[in-house]
This record gives C-alpha cells, structure tokens and sequence, in this order.
C-alpha cells in the first residue's frame, strides 16, 4: 500500500504542471539557444484592455520593442484556457513573470504599464543578478 | 470673526458626525444601506462585496482600502478621501463623488453612469472599462489616468482635465469635448463616434 501511495506521489509530482514542465516556458528557452535571454510570461484573458494593450501598443513600441526582442522571449498564458503552472498564482491580469532558463521567478509586474515606465522596467529587471 | 469661527466648528463637527452604530455594522458586516457614515475612518480595510448603497461617506477617509464589487449606488462621498482605494468592479451610478480626493485609486470595470464627479481628482487612477455614461465632470482631474476602453456616453468634457491620460480605445459617444480633447483623444487611438463635438 504504502509502494503504491508512493507511487502515486511521484507521478502527482511529475504531473504537477512546474514551470519546467510546462510546454510553452520549454519551447521558450529551446528557442533562446546559448543565448541569455528571460522568459516574460504574460497572464492574459481574452476580455482584457489591459492586456490586448500591452501586447498591440506596449511590446510594440519603438522604445520597447528592440530591447525586447533581445533580451526577453514572451510567453502568453490565457488563464481561461489550459493549466497553469505552479507557484505562478496571480491577482489581477495582465500580471508578467520575469523567469531565468532554470525556471526562477526573478520579478512579477501586476497590472499594466505605459512604454517609457515599461522599458525602464525592462532594464532594471534584465540587470537584475 | 465670532460667527465664521462657530460655523467652522460646526461644520468640522458635522464631517466628523457619523452614527457609531452604523460604523459598527459596517466595519462587522461590510453592509450598511442608507448609513450615516460622514467623516468615518474606513482606511486600509476589505469591504470587498459589500454593500453601502444610499449610505451618507462625506468627508470620510477610505484610503488603501478595498471595496471590489462594492456597492456604493446613490450614496454621498462628496470631499470623501479615497487615496489608492480599490474600487474594482463596483458600482458607484448616480453617487455623489464631487470633490472626492481619489488619486491613485483602481475604479477599473466600475459603473459610474450618472455619478457627480464634479471636481473630484481622479489623477493616476486606474479606470480601465470604466462606465462613465451620464456621469457629471465638471473639472474632473483625469490627469495621467488610465481611461483604456472607458465609456463616455452623453457627457461634457470642457473641463475635465485629461492631460497625459491613457485613452487607447476609449470610446466617447454623444459627448461634448474641447477640441484639444478630441485631437489628444484621436492621438491617442480613442474611439470617437461621429455624435461627439469638438468644439
């Protein structure tokens, strides 16, 4: 009984959806090859201002868009559709997680944000060690 | 000087005249219709789902707290304080919000629609999808707010204050706007109908 039990642990485990599991973040960081980038994981629904702004004018942005591009690989996670991955719970959308290759969490930004304050953002979060 | 000085105290006394028992059962139960509520100090609680309909907050301070799906309909926070107060998602149709201190504050999804905000300072609040139908905005502070897809239905916008404020699709409809407004606005990829005059 207890074999099974922990059987049944491990596979909870290996099924729990971590960020290092997750398909998109996976697919992500293949795509960065040796290159440093950070995964920004934007929380998006499909009836949000906020996030279509974001994505239409804010990562668009000739102030934003070039540093972007070269430092960040944007994965977009509609909390209404699929699982989300643990310890990633969020309060209002759109919220972006700032996460290394390894699957840290470096920063989480709620809400959203003009270009100029974002790219700062950006900065301070790509210098971050 | 007698006179001005006792009609000072009695107007500080009277902001600050609110009914103790209403206090009570709105601080325990979030609920309180119809309360005299003038001057309370309602700052950083969660009043999340509560309902203070027709309620009496002049002069009250509710800064840093949280009224998410909150009812304020009909009620009075005229010189009410509401510093980064959270107002998400309530509804606020036909208050009186003149003179409301608001900076910073989140009044995205709210229902605003026939609310005097006459003078109110609105400044830096987040009011995505707000609905501003009706509502009166007599030197209403929008400065640096965040209005994306607000609506602005039947309104006069002379003088409301808009300077840096976010207005991607915003939509004005039947409304009356200064024609810097409306240039700022199209900048700024609002959606104007063709029932708004700049003027």
């Amino acid at each position: 009984m207890k074999i099974v039990w922990l059987w049944l642990s491990a596979y909870a485990i290996a099924w729990a959806g971590t960020i290092q599991n997750d398909e998109a973040f996976k697919s992500a960081v293949a795509s960065m090859g040796k290159t440093d980038k950070l995964v920004l994981m934007i929380y998006t629904a499909d009836d949000c201002p906020e996030c279509a702004y974001m994505k239409k004018k804010v990562f668009l942005d000739k102030g934003v868009a070039g540093y972007l591009n070269a430092n960040f690989v944007i994965v977009e996670k509609n909390v209404h559709k699929g699982k989300l991955p643990e310890d990633f719970d969020y309060f209002g959308i759109p919220t972006m997680f700032f996460i290394d290759k390894a699957g840290n969490k470096k920063e989480t930004l709620i809400g959203s944000q003009r270009p100029e304050p974002f790219a700062k953002e950006l900065h301070r979060i790509r210098g971050m060690k | 000087m007698k006179n001005v000085l006792i009609a000072l105290m009695m107007g500080w006394a009277a902001l600050g005249a609110y009914d103790a028992a209403h206090l009570k059962k709105t601080l325990e139960e979030k609920e309180c219709v119809g309360c005299d509520l003038r001057g309370a100090d309602l700052r950083n609680i969660d009043f999340s789902g509560g309902d203070l309909s027709r309620s009496d907050l002049s002069g009250a301070d509710l800064s840093n707290s949280i009224f998410v799906m909150c009812s304020f309909d009909d009620a009075n926070l005229s010189r009410a304080k509401a510093l980064g107060a959270i107002f998400w998602k309530g509804s606020m149709e036909r208050a009186d919000l003149s003179h409301m201190q608001a900076k910073g504050a989140n009044f995205k999804g709210t229902h605003l629609n026939r609310a005097d905000l006459s003078h109110a300072d609105l400044r830096e609040t987040k009011s995505w999808k707000a609905n501003f139908t009706e509502a009166k905005l007599f030197q209403t502070d929008f400065r640096g707010a965040e209005l994306g897809d607000a609506k602005f239905i039947r309104n006069d916008l002379r003088t409301a204050k808009l300077k840096n404020a976010l207005l991607w699709q915003t939509r004005f409809s039947e409304s009356v706007m200064s024609k810097a407004q409306c240039s700022t606005a199209k900048r700024e990829e609002a959606i104007l109908d063709a029932n708004v005059t700049c003027r």
